[in-house]
């Protein structure tokens, strides 16, 4: 029996402006009853801010959204999640010492009424838990203290924690990472599921075998837009990547020389560590390597790990064909530079001037004797504010008053200070402007021809493309993929690598 | 852009962040000089500053801590067991110069253990120097059962110089906390040390990255605090005349709000040895101005509460509009 229901959600020219720049245009989409709508896209295509219009984080500012047919718009993460929709976010919450069924409840805890007194129900709490647990097919015991439990149960235990509110729309953020091939396989079946049971699923995933496997339908964003919807025969790995990838532009800046030579200066072998498993790669001397793949594929980890800031379990690494042990104070004796990803965080000390950000980390060649001679700071950093063009008030402003683009080139500048030989640049341009961008590929293109080695780390292939003599893929820990950058079609096959497959793949892909 | 109206409410803003705990220090001295007739004399300025040397030497200690960012809550309960140490070794030897080191071998050995805790092994500040603290009370209660030791008449001259002494009219304590305030000033602004601990304070994480060894500079300043407050607490027990197990545990609240003081006044939220001497002098002048004005006692922690939470919530009102704006 055939009988058309109506859609659950159905949006209509959504869009998303923040100060002034539209980050998501004219969004249609529709969520059938009990279907898995899955939706990819680049970073920063604009698939998050979709799902946080969709979850009640942002309001959108532009267009209409009905659910079940009434126009309805949301106000706040309340109001979105008691109109019925529910997010499985990608980030495990859960409070370690709890008890499993203490958690699924949390926040929503059952209270029954002794002698006018409200106290909480742990049997109702069970046994609800019990149920919902059974209906994963799943075993697990709600008894069971979280921590104990492997990161594939905790999934579940956010999935219980999602569907004890009985929700008619569920979103999954990213589910499956952090996760190993067999565990991955279950969640999914899990998801199938759920879906069977009537549940309406907005998936979203970088992992295209994923989405092949389990999407009723695939919604591709492209820079804030949606550029396609597929179903059935037209979702395949190539035809997403495809879509996902368009006629890009590439950036106007498109590194033309290269300067590598034969001489290694920085060299993995076998590197292990909690996130990362037995990485080898080389550096050589005047080389550019780009290091690619999704958000937590591995990468800052492994800028981590040279920089000694994440224990190495297994493995060694050699600067100039020297063991050393990984220290930030080795490092830096051995001339390494670390430009980290979360600039404000680990980055600048905002509450110092230019000059003390540009000087913090060679101090010794402004003192003597441990006594500071800051004029001769002030000169040094109206020097650096000059070569790198920073646009500050001066050396004496507070760095926090800077554009992103201009504490970037601070934090650089604090290590050309120390004049090092190998930089390891972890997303360097992240959220600055194309003028500061151009800047820095400019700088690493002078560095590298100055006999400096660089590795940086990116999300945003077109940027690894044009500046990189080599560039690895990371995935899930894991080097995956290395590639020359004198190829043709080159973004295409990366982005093979990159999204699908699993890592049992890897040789094939990789020949 | 900025409008022309915003930037004179801008510019207000930015005055009253810098200079606004100076300027409610020096409106309560003009209070006082009214109010209190024998406040704005020589006599009771000098002794003003006399009583403000200790706590200004402790605070010193503790602005290392707070610079980088941290807490010591061992101080006050830790001043006693210095003096009695101080004490102890006085009366059996009459040597100032040895108990002054067995007083300075107790800071350190506490600079030593907050150090290794919290530095070192990474246990949250509060609790653990506060813990530090509790032990110090049962070692020097074992110790005295709360019995005060008293000097021999023939003491050491040095061991009363240093607390009760003078060098013309200006009494030799506030000589003392002068140089200190300024070797400190020193330290903080004009070495590596000082700059390396601004920037932890600023920023643990981005230190790190930038190669900044955070455990040994932490370390440095649990070191420092212990080490000001065994001159602190020598002083003390030098003008008390006598080692008292319970003196000196006033220096907590007084050095917290001293340094408190010291952050909101230059408007950078980095405290100072100079921002620290100011705040350990309104702090002292409260308690010496509402003396004079026949105040009760008592009332006095309620000033001095009253004064931490104004100045806290300036800090955090004012920076937050700042934000803003």
């Amino acid at each position: 029996m055939v009988y058309i229901k109506q859609n659950v959600i159905e949006v209509k020219n959504i869009g998303k402006e923040f100060n002034g720049v539209w980050v998501l245009k004219d969004i249609d989409f529709d969520l059938k009853p009990g279907e898995i709508h899955a939706l990819v896209g680049e970073n920063g295509a604009g698939k998050s801010t979709f799902i946080k219009i969709l979850s009640g984080v942002y309001s959108q500012s532009s267009g209409d959204i009905y659910l079940n047919g009434k126009p309805i718009k949301f106000s706040s993460v309340k109001h979105s999640e008691s109109s019925g929709i529910r997010t499985v976010h990608q980030e495990i919450n859960l409070v370690p010492y709890f008890k499993v069924y203490e958690n699924i409840f949390i926040g929503s805890e059952l209270e029954k009424s002794v002698a006018g007194i409200k106290i909480i129900d742990s049997r109702e709490m069970k046994k609800r838990a019990i149920e919902v647990i059974n209906r994963l097919g799943v075993e697990l015991d709600v008894n069971h203290i979280t921590a104990g439990i492997n990161t594939a149960m905790k999934k579940i235990v956010e999935i219980c924690k999602v569907l004890v509110y009985n929700p008619e729309i569920v979103i999954f953020d990213e589910p499956t990472t952090a996760l190993g091939q067999e565990e991955r396989k279950s969640l999914l079946n899990i998801i199938k599921l759920l879906k069977e049971q009537g549940i309406s699923i907005i998936y979203v995933s970088h992992n295209l075998e994923e989405i092949k496997e389990i999407a009723d339908r695939v919604t591709v964003f492209r820079d804030g837009e949606k550029v396609a919807l597929l179903q059935d025969d037209e979702i395949t790995i190539d035809n997403i990547i495809c879509n996902m990838l368009g006629n890009k532009t590439y950036n106007s800046y498109t590194r033309q020389n290269s300067y590598i030579q034969e001489e290694e200066v920085l060299k993995l072998e076998g590197v292990t560590t909690d996130l990362l498993k037995n990485i080898n790669f080389c550096l050589k001397k005047g080389e550019i390597l780009g290091i690619a793949g999704v958000v937590g594929a591995g990468k800052t980890e492994i800028a981590k790990a040279i920089f000694g800031l994440d224990k190495i379990k297994a493995g060694s690494i050699e600067v100039k064909g020297k063991k050393t042990t990984p220290t930030p104070e080795n490092a830096i004796k051995n001339k390494i530079a670390l430009v980290p990803e979360e600039r404000q965080l680990q980055g600048i000390i905002s509450s110092f001037p230019v000059s003390k950000n540009v000087t913090l980390t060679y101090l010794e060649k402004w003192t003597k004797k441990g006594i500071l001679n800051t004029s001769n700071e002030f000169k040094s950093t109206l020097n650096y504010i000059d070569r790198l063009s920073i646009k500050t008030q001066g050396p004496e402003q507070l760095v926090k008053y800077l554009s992103g683009g201009n504490q970037q080139k601070v934090v650089l500048s604090r290590w050309l200070v120390g004049d090092f030989e190998i930089g390891v640049f972890d997303e360097p341009t992240k959220g600055i402007d194309i003028k500061a961008k151009e800047d820095i590929y400019a700088l690493m293109d002078k560095l590298s021809k100055q006999g400096k080695s660089i590795i940086i780390m990116s999300s945003y292939l077109p940027e690894l493309i044009s500046n990189c003599d080599n560039i690895i893929v990371m995935k899930e820990g894991e080097i995956v993929g290395e590639f020359n950058t004198r190829q043709e079609n080159l973004e295409e096959k990366i982005c093979k690598v990159m999204l699908g497959g699993h890592k049992d793949d890897k040789e094939q892909r990789i020949a | 852009m900025i409008k022309s109206k915003e930037l004179h409410k801008f510019d207000w803003i930015q005055f009253l962040k810098k200079y606004g705990t100076a300027i409610f220090g020096l409106i309560v001295f003009i209070f006082f000089s009214i109010a209190a007739d024998n406040f704005f004399t020589v006599n009771n300025q000098l002794i003003l500053l006399r009583q403000m040397s200790m706590l200004t030497v402790v605070s010193l200690g503790f602005t290392f801590v707070m610079a980088a960012g941290g807490f010591d809550m061992s101080l006050g309960n830790a001043a006693g067991l210095i003096n009695i140490t101080f004490g102890a070794v006085l009366i059996s030897t009459n040597n100032f110069i040895l108990s002054f080191l067995a007083a300075l071998i107790v800071g350190i050995t506490l600079g030593i253990t907050n150090g290794l805790l919290v530095a070192i092994i990474g246990l949250p500040d509060f609790i653990a120097t506060f813990a530090v603290g509790t032990i110090t009370v049962g070692i020097k209660m074992l110790i005295t059962k709360g019995n005060p030791m008293f000097f021999p008449r023939d003491v050491s001259q040095a061991a009363i110089f240093i607390g009760q002494g003078r060098i013309g009219i200006i009494p030799f304590p506030v000589i003392l906390m002068i140089i200190l305030v300024i070797l400190v000033a020193f330290i903080l602004e004009k070495t590596t040390l000082g700059r390396r601990i601004y920037a932890i304070g600023g920023n643990k994480v981005a230190s790190q990255y930038g190669g900044i060894n955070v455990k040994k500079y932490r370390f440095i300043t649990f070191l420092f605090s212990g080490v000001f407050l065994a001159i602190a607490s020598v002083m003390l027990t030098s003008r008390l005349g006598s080692a008292q197990p319970l003196a000196g545990e006033d220096f907590m609240l007084d050095a917290i709000a001293s340094v408190f003081l010291s952050t909101t006044m230059f408007g950078e939220g980095e405290p100072r040895a100079a921002g620290t001497f100011v705040g350990a002098f309104v702090i002292c002048m409260l308690t010496n101005g509402l003396t004079m004005l026949n105040i009760e006692y008592y009332f006095q922690y309620i000033t001095k509460g009253l004064v931490v939470i104004l100045s806290v919530l300036t800090s955090v009102y004012l920076g937050g509009k700042l934000n803003k704006s």
